[in-house]
């Protein structure tokens, strides 16, 4: 055991002690960023208070902001906070005082003494470089999963992710509290303490979660904001919701579990929050894709229950009409990804690239050039639909799936994630896969 | 396993309701000696679980389940879990024959009732629905969901009092509804001010959200309640960053009430809102497309 670590263990175990053993079994993990504050989770596996020590220099944890009452599930949100800082904190069941700096290694490792970080969100309108990390159907708690997560944090670095996406199965095979411990605090226990993640429900994660009452083992675990508490219009549900960051508009919608049709609540709050934003970047995530052929089928009315042909039917058009530069979903467990595109609602023999196909190029800056779309907002001026459900494992290899929708540019039976680069009007977008390979990429430019 | 109860009676989808002929209300289904054809369905479906399904997703979860129903076939709560794997894939058959197997080795197991009267009642028979979920909340007077699913079986055989009297009951025992439920309690309530003042009721619990206070507005305005509608109105233009659709929308209330002069000033404001967009925003189809006919309007209002 190397010095450092041994450091660390004889101070979590010094802190265990005071604190009746302790332990912090979850977390610490960031949800529903906004500029000037952000909600800390964590659980620990005896009861205790819920204590958030915070500063802006590591050893100088000044301030503090706690929950009521005790518990093992602790969510304390930080309030006040400057735009596009960096906060250092630390997590208890009482403020703690800054540590001494030698114990500066501890800032990766888990458990109470670990002091880590977040930057806020900076304010919501002007640009600002911003790193999304998108992960679909993400958790098989296998190997792949993790080759996936590991070639995305050496492509990224030290470049902070600012924001991560999760786009539904977030936790195989049932979306349980213990398949949420193993396929994503277990999983990423890094990027959790550092970057704020947003998710959306996918097929596995309903089997856990009880929609009519929005309880369960989901909406258990993350805190969305159904007040409009980020930016956007106030849901008043964590199933669908939006949010800001810097000059980019997240929609996030429910195509497993809400009512999909035309006058339901959802697209009713959709096509309000959608006619209300004035970010410059427009990125909608769901988790059944408006096409695929993949390891589900969109052209088939009973693959999942038609919720592909409600998310493209009735969804599409309307995100659409109102400008969206970008769909992300997952459920296939493939790669796939559209020309940019517009118009095209019904199956896949109803495709007509004269037609649906805006620019028919590979949108990439060294290639035939990026996408360009007009800075003002315009209704169908084109997006890029992007399945990307595999960083947790791709489609069989004995048994590979078709992947011949003609909406997509590029389609890859191949583990990975995807990568978001904004900065300003132009959106870089990567895909990585298992292996560490750059297997897509594209551009798209406002001018 | 994934905690019971969920997957389609969870479901909060208004899809229609499927019909079955095949499919009707029985009792003593596995008394063999009497066999109707839909017991034979079911029976069979029973006898037929272990073949290969299509779907990938109920061929990874029966890869699961029956092994663990062999090793332990008189386990209810096993075939409660699969009957729910087939009815989340919408295989009712196959969904209602390992529930009756679930009932018929433990009548009272937990979310049983419920997992039938959820079956029921989305393959079109309330009435049978209606039984189940009286036992559900016999069994558990404080589930919400099955409140919730009676309150719907109800509206489907045309008892809306009663339907009221779930959603109420429901309601008190969820701590933060989803704004779905304030929107159909407002639907079973005829009187239009009583249906604005259980939207209220929700505002009050959860928050201004936007599709409550948008239906609120909707039946303020066919009542005549323009002030309430145009205060409305401004409580929805306030949560939005681009004001100038809800600011037409009240000059439109206005000019259909008669108050001229006040429907002029608010689509001058309008006007004025899509004025001050940044220039990306204020030349976007939409928008100039809007201020045309702000323009129009403004001018018939005077
Ligand atoms: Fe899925």
């Amino acid at each position: 055991m190397k010095l450092p670590q041994l450091f660390v263990t004889f101070a979590l175990v010094a802190g265990s002690a005071v604190h009746a053993a302790t332990t912090i079994v979850r977390g610490p993990y960031l949800q529903t960023a906004t500029p000037t504050s952000m909600v800390v989770r964590w659980r620990t596996d005896n009861t205790e208070a819920s204590v958030v020590s915070y500063g802006l220099e590591r050893n100088e944890l000044t301030s503090s902001a706690k929950a009521e009452g005790i518990g093992t599930e602790h969510i304390v949100q930080l309030t006040g906070l400057k735009p596009n800082t960096k906060y250092y904190y630390a997590v208890g069941a009482a403020p703690v005082p800054p540590p001494n700096p030698a114990k500066k290694a501890a800032e990766d490792a888990p458990g109470r003494a670990a002091i880590n970080s977040f930057t806020t969100p900076p304010p919501v309108g002007p640009a600002k470089p911003t790193r999304v990390w998108v992960l679909g159907d993400p958790g098989t708690k296998n190997a792949t999963q993790m080759a996936v997560r590991d070639v995305y944090y050496k492509f990224t670095g030290s470049r902070a992710t600012d924001l991560w996406l999760l786009l539904g199965d977030n936790a195989y095979p049932d979306g349980t509290d213990a398949d949420y411990q193993k396929a994503i605090f277990e999983m990423y226990p890094q990027t959790l303490r550092i970057s704020p993640v947003w998710s959306t429900l996918g097929n596995h994660d309903g089997k856990s979660a009880n929609s009519i009452t929005e309880s369960g083992v989901y909406y258990d675990i993350f805190t969305l904001p159904k007040r409009a508490e980020a930016g956007g219009v106030m849901s008043g549900t964590e199933a669908y919701y939006s949010f800001d960051y810097a000059n980019i508009h997240f929609v996030c919608l429910d195509s497993h579990d809400s009512d999909r049709s035309a006058g339901g609540a959802m697209m009713q709050w959709m096509k309000a929050d959608l006619a209300a934003t004035q970010r410059d970047w427009i990125i909608a995530f769901f988790h059944h894709p408006t096409f695929t052929k993949g390891t589900h089928d969109s052209d088939k009315d009973s693959d999942s229950q038609g919720r592909m042909n409600d998310m493209r039917a009735i969804f599409l058009p309307v995100l659409e009409q109102a400008g969206v530069d970008l769909i992300l979903t997952g459920h296939s467990h493939v790669y796939e990804r559209s020309w940019l595109i517009n118009g095209h609602y019904g199956k896949s023999d109803t495709f007509n690239a004269s037609q649906h196909v805006k620019q028919k190029t590979n949108g990439r800056s060294d290639g035939e050039g990026a996408y360009k779309k007009p800075r003002r907002r315009a209704p169908h001026a084109g997006e890029i639909s992007v399945v990307t459900g595999s960083a947790g494992h791709a489609g069989s290899a004995t048994k590979p799936p078709p992947l011949n929708h003609p909406v997509f540019y590029l389609s890859l039976n191949e583990a990975g994630s995807s990568v978001i680069d904004v900065d300003g009007l132009k959106l870089d977008f990567v895909f990585l896969n298992e292996k560490g390979e750059k297997r897509d990429w594209f551009s798209i430019v406002k001018e | 396993m994934p905690r019971r109860g969920f997957g389609l009676a969870g479901t909060l989808c208004n899809v229609p309701l499927v019909r079955s002929s095949i499919l009707r209300p029985v009792s003593g289904c596995f008394d063999f000696a009497h066999l109707t054809p839909r017991c034979t369905a079911l029976a069979c479906a029973l006898m037929c679980v272990t073949v290969a399904r299509a779907h990938p997703e109920i061929e990874n979860g029966l890869a699961e389940l029956n092994p663990r129903i062999e090793a332990t076939p008189n386990d209810a709560a096993q075939y409660l879990d699969r009957g729910e794997l087939y009815a989340r894939h919408a295989d009712w058959i196959q969904a209602e024959a390992n529930y009756l197997r679930a009932a018929e080795l433990s009548p009272r197991l937990p979310g049983l009732d419920r997992a039938r009267g959820a079956l029921a009642l989305r393959i079109g028979n309330p009435r049978e629905a209606g039984g189940h979920f009286a036992r559900a909340l016999a069994l558990d007077p404080r589930d919400a969901e099955t409140f919730i699913l009676r309150n719907r079986a109800r509206v489907a055989l045309g008892d809306r009092a009663g339907a009221l009297a779930d959603l109420q009951h429901a309601l008190r025992l969820i701590e933060s509804p989803r704004p779905e439920l304030f929107l159909e309690r407002a639907a079973l309530i005829a009187a239009a001010r009583d249906a604005v003042r259980s939207l209220d009721d929700g505002i009050a619990r959860i928050g201004p959200v936007h599709t409550l206070q948008l239906r609120a507005f909707q039946l303020e305005e066919s009542a005549g309640l323009i002030d309430a509608a145009l205060a409305r109105l401004s409580v929805i233009a306030a949560q939005s960053e681009r004001k100038e659709i809800w600011l037409k929308r009240r000059g439109d209330v206005l000019m259909h009430a008669g108050r001229i002069a006040e429907a002029r000033a608010a689509y001058g404001a309008a006007l004025a809102a899509i004025n001050s967009l940044p220039a990306w925003l204020r030349e976007s189809p939409d928008s100039a497309t809007l201020a045309t006919e702000l323009a129009r309007l403004s001018g018939r209002a005077s």
